[in-house]
């Protein structure tokens, strides 16, 4: 797979940082999160949610840890490491921003 | 890595399926929900593994199934790289084989890149040998050497085991083998002070001789070996593989003390000896350049006052060379044009191979641009390209190493007259490493052209016009083109150089020898024995010799002389005299000449031309009046103008010795074949006053083929004294070859190489020709159609050629220009602007072309217009 279109990428990047902002979780259950907090608007391609964790451990934005799961499964948790926070606040910041703009020249009858 | 993200992605499907479980499907549903959702295991793992990076292993994995898949799809390319490959890569391994076993390899003792040989030096000319003083002289003075050696070498008699065998023998000084730094085999070296007129009679045998002659008798320590008719005891031998002075089966003591030899003086004979030395670990090269300078001036103070005088001293000095160099170092050149000659044919194929995959690359370049535009990054598809050029290279690799060890073998086998002197050429690990490389870096090269080509699609373009793309325009000719004129020019710069070594061969195999070569044996004799003790016997023997080889019908003419032409041999002797009504020169300013001693009749045998007065015959005798011939270059060297018959030359302390000038005789080429000959003073052995005629040789003229006559005069030289060894037998032709042997050599491997590339430019130029013609059908099909003639399309295609062939010839004579100046040492006779060999060469370079040309253009000529018209 090429490149997705960057804002694709970077959007799931950063529903994924959020998420695990909260607490650490594993693969599946964030893709769940997602959906749940989103309402079910936004389904994660299931396609890259995977790589995407596994880019993000490979800059170092979060760690991972082997642990039991709920019925006491082998599964691998993520959580943020402090350059993950760092990343997700200047994200967010910005986010925020674009979305502002946006609203501002939709809502422009 | 790999299971844990097998057990992770495993994880959440399980985790789904339960979820959907939960939310009401039936387990089988649930399972396919949860899958299809997910997506494609594979592919994620894969983009998993490409954020850790290592997807860059499996990827050349990919390449180099797909290159081989591609590569049985198109079985010509696949067999014409690779026997285009094997001839060349294997041809560039065989030339790295002799530089690495020649030039690279150490020789084979301790610390050899420590042992260095002096020499001495008049002025700029190197004598190669020094006095035995100056051995006394470094091993007193010279501050940076471990050890000094005096050595030389001749041969002796041996009573042998059926027949008696002349040996290879060399004196030498106890330090000799310290020099060299090996251990014997068995027994031992030389002791301090085993040297001198009273050393005892031991000798150290080789190893070679050791197992083949004394049978590799575990004993042979202790034992007596019978040498110029007195008994010798054998202290060692030599280890396997100890080979110096080259060929030496026998070491004995140098009968050399030093009150012989100093203080110097001009009086006593200086004897004269060659001299080796281990240099002490961790010596510069500066530093010896500058301790040697130093001992020259510490030897030049030894002499006395008078030589200061003459001159003779201001222009010596005494240098030292690394032993390896001395040894191998006149073949570096040789060496080096060969590699370089090699590389230019390998550079040539590799162009070739750029052209064909660029004419395969092409064809591909929809497949290429689809890739391109599903995503593949352009880094891949070049590594693809290059992945498939290096598979391609690789078989051509291991055949060419194949063929190299199979050529090598042959050298050895064949043992071709240049190479015995040198060390075995054998393929080691460096070399393989060599071939190795070379094959990479070939499989790069001549991938980077599709590679390259490949990574400036345009996706648009390629998809747009169904396949062609921009390969196929113009500038793709173009391209295609200025590589074959390369090709052409590089192949002319090797014709020119083969041509150029052709022609110096061709001349040095024809100098005029001064005389007749054919029907000509030669052969020598070294006479031991009490009965030769003085002159009368020596003459004696050589006097009956010649009566019975005479009698043979075979032999039509027999004499003797001290120095055997094209033997190789030093001159029997020289010296300065003086010319008795000229006035007394002091002793440096002596006019020098060196002398040769000879039969009554070998001016006739040789066939050598009497110029004026008359040569040897029955009234010179030991009673006559001394006579001396001497030779044309004596003339003009001593007197010039002038007509020297009838003149004086005084020898001799006080020029007591006199000798009358009879004749004037031509002057014939000595020991090597190059060089001009030397002025000559011919004595007659008839006239006898001279002890030292145990070595010469014999020349017999014979009425039919020479070898025929080997063993009548064999016989005839055992007839008359059973013990004395007959060696050295060659025909002088055989001679003469062995003397042009190393030009032969190289003019042979040039030419193969310069026929090589020729064949390698043919078949580019055939292979782009083609391409032409294919690309230009439609326009040939119109011509046709308008009713052009075969002729005329054959012309005019051929036409075409005629540019890329002037180009060429233009820039090979260039290139030629300039890389021949490296050739100039082993040309002879013959300039780098050779009028012939200029004019003949590209001569040849475009009936090439013409001719692999052929092909093509009878094929334009044959054009269907219907069917080029139809063509897209």
């Amino acid at each position: 797979m090429s490149k997705p279109t960057d804002l694709v990428q970077g959007t799931l990047d950063l529903l994924i940082l959020k998420t695990l902002a909260l607490e650490p979780m594993h693969g599946w259950a964030i893709a769940n999160r997602i959906k749940q907090l989103s309402e079910a608007v936004l389904l994660v391609q299931q396609g890259s949610l995977y790589p995407a964790l596994h880019r993000l451990e490979q800059q170092a934005l979060i760690q991972s840890e082997w642990g039991a799961s709920d019925n006491n499964r082998r599964a691998k948790y993520y959580s943020l490491t402090r350059a993950g926070r760092r990343q997700l606040e200047r994200e967010s910041a910005s986010w925020e921003r674009l979305s502002a703009a946006i609203s501002g020249i939709v809502r422009m009858a | 890595m790999e299971s844990d993200l097998d057990d992770e992605l495993r994880f959440h499907l399980e985790k789904q399926t339960e979820a959907n479980l939960a939310a009401g499907m039936p387990p089988a549903a649930a399972r396919l929900a949860a899958l299809k959702e997910f997506g494609n295991p594979r592919l994620q793992q894969e983009e998993c593994r490409d954020a850790w990076g290592t997807r860059m292993i499996d990827n050349v994995f990919d390449d180099v199934r797909y290159a081989l898949r591609g590569r049985r799809r198109d079985p010509v390319l696949a067999v014409a790289a690779t026997a285009t490959l094997a001839l060349c890569i294997g041809a560039n391994t065989v030339v790295f084989s002799l530089v690495n076993s020649i030039l690279l390899r150490p020789l084979p003792y301790p610390g050899a890149d420590r042992i260095v040989w002096l020499s001495e030096h008049i002025g700029r000319d190197s004598m190669e040998v020094t006095p035995g003083a100056d051995y006394y002289s470094a091993s007193d003075q010279g501050r940076l050497f471990e050890a000094v050696a005096a050595y030389d070498t001749y041969t002796e008699n041996w009573n042998g085991v059926e027949k008696p065998e002349q040996l290879d023998a060399a004196q030498v000084t106890p330090s000799f083998f310290r020099v060299m730094g090996t251990r014997p085999l068995m027994g031992r070296y030389l002791a301090a002070g085993e040297e001198g007129q009273k050393a005892p009679d031991v000798v150290v045998v080789s190893y070679a001789f050791w197992r083949t002659r004394l049978g590799a008798d575990p004993n042979v320590v202790g034992s007596t070996l019978t040498l110029d008719r007195l008994p010798n005891t054998i202290i060692g031998v030599m280890p396997q593989g100890y080979d110096f002075p080259r060929a030496t089966q026998i070491w004995r003591p140098m009968p050399m003390d030093e009150s012989s030899e100093r203080p110097r003086s001009g009086m006593r004979p200086m004897r004269i000896v060659r001299m080796a030395a281990r240099v002490k670990p961790g010596v510069g090269e500066r530093e010896l350049e500058s301790e040697m300078v130093r001992l020259t001036g510490a030897i030049r103070a030894e002499y006395p006052k008078d030589f200061e005088t003459t001159g003779f001293i201001k222009g010596m000095s005494i240098t030292a060379v690394p032993l390896q160099k001395r040894l191998v170092g006149d073949l570096r050149q040789a060496l080096l044009v060969l590699t370089g000659a090699v590389a230019l044919v390998l550079l040539i194929a590799c162009v070739n191979l750029a052209n064909l995959l660029l004419a395969r690359a092409s064809a591909r370049h929809r497949e290429l641009a689809v890739r391109l535009a599903l995503g593949s990054e352009r880094g891949r598809v070049i590594r693809q390209f290059l992945t498939e050029s290096l598979l391609l290279a690789l078989p051509g690799g291991l055949a060419g190493a194949g063929l190299a060890a199979l050529t090598v073998w042959l050298f050895n086998v064949a043992k071709p007259a240049i190479l015995v002197r040198y060390p075995v050429v054998s393929m080691d690990l460096r070399t393989l490493l060599f071939t190795f490389g070379l094959t990479l870096a070939t499989g790069l090269i001549f991938g980077m052209a599709p590679a390259l080509s490949a990574a400036r699609v345009d996706i648009q373009e390629a998809l747009k016009s169904g396949g062609h793309g921009q390969s196929s325009g113009p500038r793709a000719a173009r391209l295609r083109q200025g590589l074959v004129v390369v090709e052409l020019g590089v192949s002319l710069v090797l014709l020119i150089g083969a041509g150029l070594l052709a022609r110096s061969f061709l001349k040095l195999a024809h100098t005029d020898l001064g005389f007749e070569p054919a029907r000509l044996l030669t052969l020598r004799v070294n006479l031991v024995g009490p009965r030769y003790a003085k002159a009368e016997g020596q003459v004696q023997f050589y006097d009956n010799v010649l009566e019975r080889v005479k009698q043979s019908p075979m032999v039509k003419a027999a004499s003797v002389t001290t120095d055997l032409p094209l033997s190789g041999e030093r001159p029997f002797s020289g010296g300065g005299f003086q010319v008795e009504g000229r006035p007394r020169m002091p002793l440096g300013q002596m006019p020098l000449a060196n002398s040769t001693v000879v039969g009554r009749d070998f001016f006739r045998t040789l066939g050598i031309a009497v110029e004026s007065g008359r040569t040897f015959d029955s009234r010179d005798t030991s009673q006559s009046p001394n006579a001396v011939v001497v030779n044309r270059a004596f003339v003009r060297k001593h007197f010039p103008g002038e007509d020297p018959l009838g003149r004086k030359l005084l020898f001799g302390r006080n020029a007591s010795f006199a000798s009358g000038i009879v004749g004037i005789v031509g002057s014939i080429r000595g020991s090597a074949l190059g060089a001009e000959p030397d002025p000559v003073m011919y004595f007659c052995e008839c006239q006898g006053g001279n002890r030292f005629l145990t070595r010469m040789g014999l020349v017999v003229r014979t009425s039919g083929e020479p070898r025929a006559a080997i063993r009548d005069v064999e016989a005839q030289v055992y007839a008359e004294d059973r013990n004395q060894p007959v060696f050295d037998v060659k025909t002088m032709e055989e001679r003469l070859e062995d003397a042009t042997a190393s030009q032969r050599f190289q003019l042979m491997l040039i030419g193969a190489f310069a026929g090589l590339a020729l064949l390698l430019a043919a078949a580019g130029v055939y292979g782009v020709m083609s391409y032409l013609v294919t690309r230009r059908t439609r326009e040939l099909g119109i011509r046709i159609a308008l009713g052009a003639r075969p002729e005329d399309v054959m012309r005019h295609v051929l036409g075409e050629n005629l540019t890329l062939v002037l180009v060429a010839v233009v820039m090979g004579l260039g290139g030629a220009w300039a890389l021949t100046r490296y050739l100039k040492t082993m040309l002879y006779g013959v300039t780098t602007l050779d009028a012939p060999t200029l004019a003949v060469a590209p001569a040849i370079l475009a009936a090439t072309v013409i001719l692999a040309s052929l092909g093509p253009a009878r094929r334009a000529a044959r054009v269907d217009p219907m069917t080029a018209l139809r063509e897209e």
